[in-house]
């Protein structure tokens, strides 16, 4: 792609126009202030630039060891401190804090060149390059892997070209190592002409240094770019000449090459990417990920519901009573509405954690860019490129950051299909009613059908990518497999331990509030008379204001097997959030037939006596009916903004349509089929 | 110097990369990632779907058919 096709790249998103004067992922934290130096990490996808972000300001930005984690700006703030270790004076007796700078760190997402191919790095070089001079950073950290120098060293030949003051941070100098590649850092820093220091971002080794260097090369004036011979102007000559440069610098730092032997990550690579052991293998690591998350948090899920439903309501109840609120409407919105509902959102914490701690492993491994090479020819049956997997596996965790991710993608249209695929990825807060509903319906095989929705929201993109490139996409050029595969790495408890805390925080922090949002609007429509005499509060349920909208809705899912207002009513609250799901279903049954919450592991017992009752004595084809059904449709309101910024209003309400559609006839399907069975 | 299609490529031999992709969408990926003409390489691995990974300047890269056969290469004596 020549330079001026840059103009040409389709974006959506709204870009900021500099990184001093803007903040594009409130998210992320705020700056130093406005007389603070702006200094932006940059650097290949992969090698390390937003794991040094939260080393360096203590902020939990997404980390993966995978190309494409970062496609947002993130700011924060790095304190740097002069140490006995990062101290330039000759002989230090800095006191403690002296010459403390405060510096406005900016994590930008990784380009392997500044001529970009994607909305993501498209952004790197605006903020970077395009800027006004008075508006690009003071300083650029350009981290370059060491164990592929000359690979990294072809972004750094063009930043150099720039008027940039320049350090390059080298990292990943353990796997080199481990190849016997042997290098020389004041080598390498005479042949690029800026300073050069080692770092390790996951080990927090060699920062005071960077500080160091950093802090030096703020108080300098902007050098000089690094020339080009005259009279070039073809870019593929201006290319060669690049990598020139490259092989000279290499060639100038390289004490020892290293042998050319398989590392290890070659020999784990010979199973997991090879043709069907591959794919075998990616299968089997998923299904292992959900047994273990189901069997192993069980009984700590069990423990946590019987205490909630047992003695804290028990508890509550009697406070009430002493106070003489016994029975009232106060002890129902607490007893049976936020502590149901926030008890029971509690119970999954165990089952989230080893769920987050699983997938920090797998990223921080490398193994996802492995698992994006063997869908690959699934990918491209349904009009994606390989590339798009990673998306749609964020989607796994969370849909709202997969549509975010979808920047990683070149092709607008691209991005548009993957937009409208990442809803079908069953994100955790589905798992928790999947979990649910496999225990009180499939009792010890909860875990295979769980991992079965998880096949199941394959087979469902695989058929809705098919039908649409079938005919909206249809003709659609996809580009074919380029894929940088990162060494694989021992993870490291901070890492991994840092990466669960974020998710488990984040879930816990969206989900409880939606909860205590929800539980209070449920209980305000069930206390709504409808029809009747009974007064505010005390209304019989089934005729309260949610209980007949629900009704009116309940028909259309009859021919489903899920046709009472009591699960309807799930349906639409989870249309906001799945996490408010199954504190909705709590607070029904326990305002349905209060009293009887106090016996542990009774909604499961409520959930399937309604759909033996719906479904006419049919309640498993009933059950996995609703479970795909809760699969297939809008996942969230949050999935629908994140979507209507990245792809339109346009798209966005057509995703919905389909959704439902999707979801709709496949419930229906699978009922009408599963009762002539079972 | 003709040389052969890199998915014909035999595995773990030294190669160079005689011929650029012919697929204007990935030429300015493969050469950011160091492979374009006289780069040196061999091919590491078959992968699921019929691509192949490479080493290139100690990179490990995963290809895909359609970029494996607009690449050529011979082998290094």
């Amino acid at each position: 792609m020549t330079e001026p096709a840059l103009k040409q790249l389709p974006l959506l998103a709204v870009r900021p126009p500099s990184m001093k004067t803007t903040c594009h992922s409130a998210g992320a934290g705020l700056g130093a202030g406005e007389d603070a130096p702006v200094v932006a990490l940059v650097g290949s996808p992969n090698t390390g630039k937003s794991t040094l972000f939260n080393a360096l300001t203590g902020s939990r930005v997404t980390m993966g060891n995978w190309p494409g984690t970062t496609v947002e700006v993130s700011r924060g703030v790095w304190r740097t401190t002069r140490t006995a270790a990062s101290c330039t004076c000759q002989e230090c007796d800095c006191e403690p804090g002296e010459g403390r700078v405060d510096i406005t760190l900016v994590d930008l997402p990784g380009a392997y060149s500044l001529v970009p191919d994607s909305p993501d790095e498209a952004l790197t070089r605006e903020l970077l390059v395009d800027a006004p001079v008075d508006e690009r950073p003071d300083v650029s950290i350009l981290l370059v892997d060491a164990s592929r120098l000359s690979h990294s060293l072809y972004l750094a030949s063009q930043v150099r070209e720039r008027p940039l003051r320049v350090v390059l941070a080298l990292t990943m100098l353990d796997v080199a190592a481990k190849r016997g590649v042997e290098l020389d850092l004041s080598a390498l820093s005479a042949a690029v002409g800026c300073p050069v220091v080692g770092i390790d971002p996951r080990r927090r080794a060699g920062l005071d240094e960077l500080a160091a260097a950093v802090r030096d090369l703020v108080a300098e004036p902007v050098p000089q770019p690094r020339p080009h011979p005259e009279g070039i102007t073809d870019s593929l000559a201006i290319d060669d000449e690049r990598f020139g440069w490259v092989s000279a610098a290499v060639e100038a730092a390289t004490l020892d090459h290293g042998s050319q032997q398989a590392s290890l990550s070659d020999r784990v690579d010979r199973w997991a990417t090879a043709p069907i052991v591959g794919p075998l293998l990616f299968l089997a690591v998923m299904w292992a990920v959900f047994q273990v998350t189901t069997s192993v948090a069980a009984p700590f899920q069990d423990a946590l519901d019987g205490f909630f439903s047992g003695p804290l309501s028990a508890a509550a109840g009697a406070l009430f009573a002493a106070v003489g609120l016994g029975g009232s409407w106060v002890e129902g919105l607490v007893v049976d509405g936020l502590i149901a509902g926030v008890g029971m959102l509690l119970t999954f914490v165990p089952l989230m954690a080893l769920m987050f701690v699983l997938l920090a492993l797998l990223e921080d491994s490398g193994y996802l860019a492995r698992a994006a090479v063997v869908t690959d020819r699934l990918m491209r049956a349904i009009g994606l490129p390989g590339r798009a997997f990673l998306p749609l596996l964020v989607g796994y965790g969370c849909n709202v950051p997969a549509i975010s991710a979808t920047r990683i993608l070149p092709s607008a249209r691209q991005r548009i299909l993957t937009s409208l695929l990442v809803p079908f990825t069953s994100c955790t807060a589905r798992l928790t009613v999947f979990v649910m509903l496999g225990a009180a319906f499939f009792g010890p095989q909860a875990g295979t059908v769980v991992f079965a929705m998880y096949v199941a929201s394959i087979v469902i993109i695989v058929g809705v990518g098919l039908l649409l490139r079938g005919t909206l996409w249809k003709g659609e050029v996809v580009e074919p497999l380029v894929i940088d595969l990162p060494a694989y790495q021992m993870p490291t408890v901070r890492l991994t331990a840092s990466v669960t805390w974020v998710r488990l925080k984040g879930f816990l922090q969206t989900a409880s509030g939606i909860i205590v949002v929800t539980v209070c609007a449920v209980w305000l429509l069930q206390s709504v008379p409808a029809r009747g005499d009974a007064g505010f509060g005390e209304v019989a349920v089934q005729d309260s204001v949610y209980s007949v909208a629900a009704q009116a809705i309940a028909p259309v899912f009859a021919p489903a097997g899920f046709g009472t207002w009591e699960t309807t009513s799930t349906l639409v609250v989870g249309f906001v959030a799945k996490e408010a799901v199954i504190s909705s279903w709590a607070q029904t049954f326990a305002v349905d037939e209060p009293g009887d919450s106090a016996s542990p592991g009774t909604l499961g017992d409520r959930v399937r006596a309604d759909f033996t009752e719906s479904s006419g004595g049919h309640p498993l084809p009933a059950a996995i009916a609703f479970m795909v059904f809760l699969l297939a449709y809008t996942p969230c309101v949050a999935t629908l903004a994140a979507q209507q910024r990245e792809i339109g209003t346009k798209w966005t309400v057509f995703g919905v349509a389909l959704q439902l559609v999707v979801a709709w006839s496949l419930a229906v399907v699978i009922f009408q089929v599963g009762r002539l069975f079972w | 110097m003709a040389g052969f299609s890199l998915a014909q490529a035999p595995l773990h031999t030294p190669l160079l990369l005689v011929g650029g992709s012919q697929c204007v969408v990935a030429e300015c990926r493969l050469s950011a990632l160091g492979l374009r003409r006289g780069a040196r390489l061999s091919v590491l691995q078959k992968t699921a779907g019929g691509g192949r990974v490479v080493v290139v300047g100690g990179s490990r890269i995963a290809l895909g058919p359609q970029v494996l056969e607009g690449l050529t290469a011979d082998v290094i004596a």
